[in-house]
Parts: C-alpha cells; structure tokens; sequence
C-alpha cells in the first residue's frame, strides 16, 4: 500500500474564479451542510414540550453549560459567551470528527485527497483562534472600558498617577509598563499557542492514522480512530475552554478596582 | 514499505527546502487568500450554528425553565393564599362564635332583665289584688257588722216590744228570746 503522508499545507483542488478551494475547505463546507440541514430540523422542529433530538441535543447543552459555568462562574456571562464559545466547540468537534469519516485521504483528486481534517490547515485554526483573541478584547472593552481595558496593556495612567507618588511608585510603574509589554507579547502567542495546538494534535492524529492505515488497512487502524475520537472531544474542549478563560480575564475588572 | 518511507522522507526534505525558499508561513500553508476564505467560513459556521441551532435551543430552554420557575411561584402563592383563606375562615369563625356568644349573654341578660321585671310587675299587681281584696273584705264585713248591728237593734226593740206587751215570767222569757232567735235563723 502506498504511504500518503499529508502534506504541512491543505492541497489545492481546484479553482473558483481566482480562489483555491481546498481539501480542508472541502470539509469545511461539509460541516457547514451538515450544520445547515441540523439547523432546519430544529428550527422546524423545535417544541416547549421536547423530541429526542431537541432533548438530547438539550441535554448535552446542559452538560456543557455547567463546564462553561465552572470557568466564568456565572450563567448570565456563559449565555453572554455563547455564541462565540458554542460555535467553537461544535464546529471542532465536527470537523475533527468528520476527518474519521471513510474515504478521508483514500478518495482523491488527481494526486491530491478529496477530504482532509478541516483543522489540519492552519489557516482555519489561526482564523478561530484570532477570533478567539479578538473577541475577548471587544467583549473587554465594551465590558469594562475602554480606558481599564487598554490599561492592562499599556499603564501610562498609572504612570502618570505615580509621577506625584514619589520614586518607588515611579519605579512600580515603570516596571508595569514593561509588565504591559509583555501582556501585549502574550496576547499574541494566545493566538500562536491556540492555532498551532489545535493544528498540531489533528494533523499528527491524521499522519498517524495513514501511517497506521498503510502499515495495515484493517482492524488495526480502529483503537487509533477510537483515540482520534477522543482527541478531537479533547482538542475542541480544550481550545473552547481556553476562549472562555480569555472572555472571562478580559471582562473582569482588574485588581484594585471598584465596580 | 520501506520505499514508501523513503518516499515519504523525500516529500519531508522536499517541504524542508520548499520551506526555506518560500518562508515559514507558506511552508506550513498560510495564505492571506486562504486565510480569509476561512475567516468567512467559520464566521458562517458561527452564524448557522447561532442563529438556527444554540440561540433557539437556549431560547426554548430558557422559556421552559421561566414556565417551571412561574408554575412553582404560583403554586407558593396558591398555597400561601390557601393558608391565609383558612386563616382568615378560622378567625372569622371564631369571630362569629364570640359574636354568638356575646349575643347568648345579650340574650340571657335581657331575659334576666325581662323576667325581673315582669315578676316584679306581677308581685305588685299581686299585692294590688290583694290590697284590693282586703278592702272589699273590710268594706262587706264592715256591712256585715253593720246589717247584724242593724239586726240586733232591731231583734232587741222587737223583743223589748214583746216584753212590754205581754207579762212575763221565766219561762216565757226564755221562749220568747228562743223564738226571737229563732226567727233570726
């Protein structure tokens, strides 16, 4: 059998007008009609009084309400978040799923394979973890201030406040502006460290199923798709956690001031 | 297996030098058209999953759990009314049986009142009889004493008559008086 080691980049397919379309995107559409189709049953659907699928589907909200609540500490903040939390998860769990489905790497296209993983392009990852990062700080600067907000970053009111304070203030804040250096600094790296994770996990899951699946194409390869089950449940929680931790820091106020 | 490695080796150091030609970024496949093509794709994904599934899955639930929390509010206040209705039933009875016994000793006293009163108007009707009956039998035996006092004045002017009349022993004086007497009779 013939070793397919997936490539850093997604393989262009082919073109629309001047765009490339991907294998990700391919995959990407896919979670989108899948997405859609969920999206119209429900919305036609949908009773006070409950099916199996509302109620199932309701069920796990719940469940995942209650992990949510455990990082903002308020249910109010977890529905405020949602949209942005919510969509995260279930388009990663989906999309790290779907990467399991039969045909992912054998179906393919000239030389290249119709579906690949949606986040083992890192595009697609950099953009939900700049999504990510950026709402934070849109929900932070509507939430707290613009000024309490932008202050974390760059203390030049605190600064300025401790020039009448004395050379020990002086000092403290010269040091909090350094400090507001390096938060700007790590702001970045949260889209790195996000982008890269998430990208990382999937595609060495989906180099090692290939290598898995040449070495032997039956049974052997099924524990590692269980696994990558798992993982892509682990990777969506874990990226949609760390958004809610950065939703959570950003919108709280920081030490020392009053509401 | 051990070509197809090699082969794999090959496409690795292939990426490797494609890497250092063409940058880091494109290496690892960021592309600013790419790129923003998936922007919009995971905004739209965020969007259907938002706008056709959470928001009204959460508005459904949110509705349900304000029903249940509305329903269970209810049943406190039915409750605390219910309470407060056998409350207020339960002072009004009592009120009602205080009412009733104040009209019991309202009643009983006026009969009292009513009853004193009336032995005490009949006591004087009583001796208003009485007093009544005692002057008529003072005024008849007062014209008793004075028909027999009458009687007498006029047995003795008759018996005097008769003495005069006739001479008279012993025992026509005893006769006479005996029929004089008798007479009376």
């Amino acid at each position: 059998m013939e070793l397919h080691i997936p490539t850093l980049a997604p393989e262009v397919l082919f073109h629309i007008g001047k765009l490339p379309v991907t294998n990700t995107i391919i995959n990407t559409w896919l979670a989108i009609v899948f997405f859609l189709i969920l999206g119209f049953i429900i919305r036609s659907n949908i009773k006070l009084k409950p099916g199996k699928t509302q109620n199932f589907l309701e069920y796990f909200l719940e469940k995942l309400f209650v992990y949510f609540d455990q990082v903002t500490g308020d249910r109010k903040k977890t529905m405020r978040f949602l949209p942005i939390t919510g969509s995260i998860f279930f388009f990663i769990l989906l999309s790290n799923w779907l990467g399991l489905l039969p045909g992912t790497g054998s179906i393919t296209v000239g030389e290249s394979p119709l579906l690949r993983p949606a986040n083992t392009d890192l595009n697609l990852t950099v953009a939900m973890a700049l999504v990510s990062v950026v709402s934070s700080h849109l929900f932070g600067l509507f939430t707290v201030g613009i000024f309490t907000h932008l202050n974390k970053f760059i203390q030049i009111g605190t600064f300025v406040k401790s020039l009448t304070k004395g050379p020990v203030a002086i000092f403290t804040a010269v040091v909090e502006l350094v400090v507001g250096v390096i938060e700007i600094i790590s702001e970045m790296a949260k889209v790195l460290s996000l982008s890269l994770r998430l990208f990382g996990n999937i595609f060495a899951g989906e180099v090692l199923i290939s290598v898995i699946s040449s070495i032997a194409a039956a049974l052997v390869p099924a524990p590692f798709m269980l696994l990558e089950l798992l993982v892509g449940l682990i990777q969506a929680s874990v990226f949609t956690m760390l958004t809610l931790v950065y939703l959570t820091v950003m919108t709280t106020k920081p030490h020392g001031q009053k509401h | 297996m051990f070509i197809d490695i090699a082969h794999a080796s090959e496409i690795t150091g292939k990426t490797a030098e494609a890497a250092a030609e063409t940058g880091v970024l494109a290496s690892l496949g960021i592309n600013s058209t790419l790129f923003i093509f998936q922007l919009i794709n995971f905004a739209l994904v965020a969007l259907i999953l938002w706008f056709l599934i959470l928001k009204p899955l959460t508005k459904k639930m949110s509705e349900r759990q304000k029903m249940i929390d509305d329903s269970i509010e209810n049943a406190r206040k039915i409750e605390t009314n219910l309470g407060m209705s056998e409350k207020k039933y339960q002072e009004k009875i009592d009120q009602a049986k205080v009412d009733a016994n104040k009209v019991l000793e309202k009643a009983q006293a006026e009969a009292l009142q009513n009853a004193e009163l009336l032995k005490e108007k009949t006591r004087k009707e009583i001796e208003q009889l009485v007093e009544q009956a005692r002057k008529n039998i003072k005024t008849e035996r007062d014209q008793s004493l004075d028909e027999i006092k009458e009687q007498t004045a006029n047995l003795i002017v008759a018996a005097a008559e008769k003495i005069l009349g006739t001479k008279i022993d012993a025992a026509a004086d005893n006769k006479i008086i005996d029929e004089a007497v008798k007479s009376l009779k």
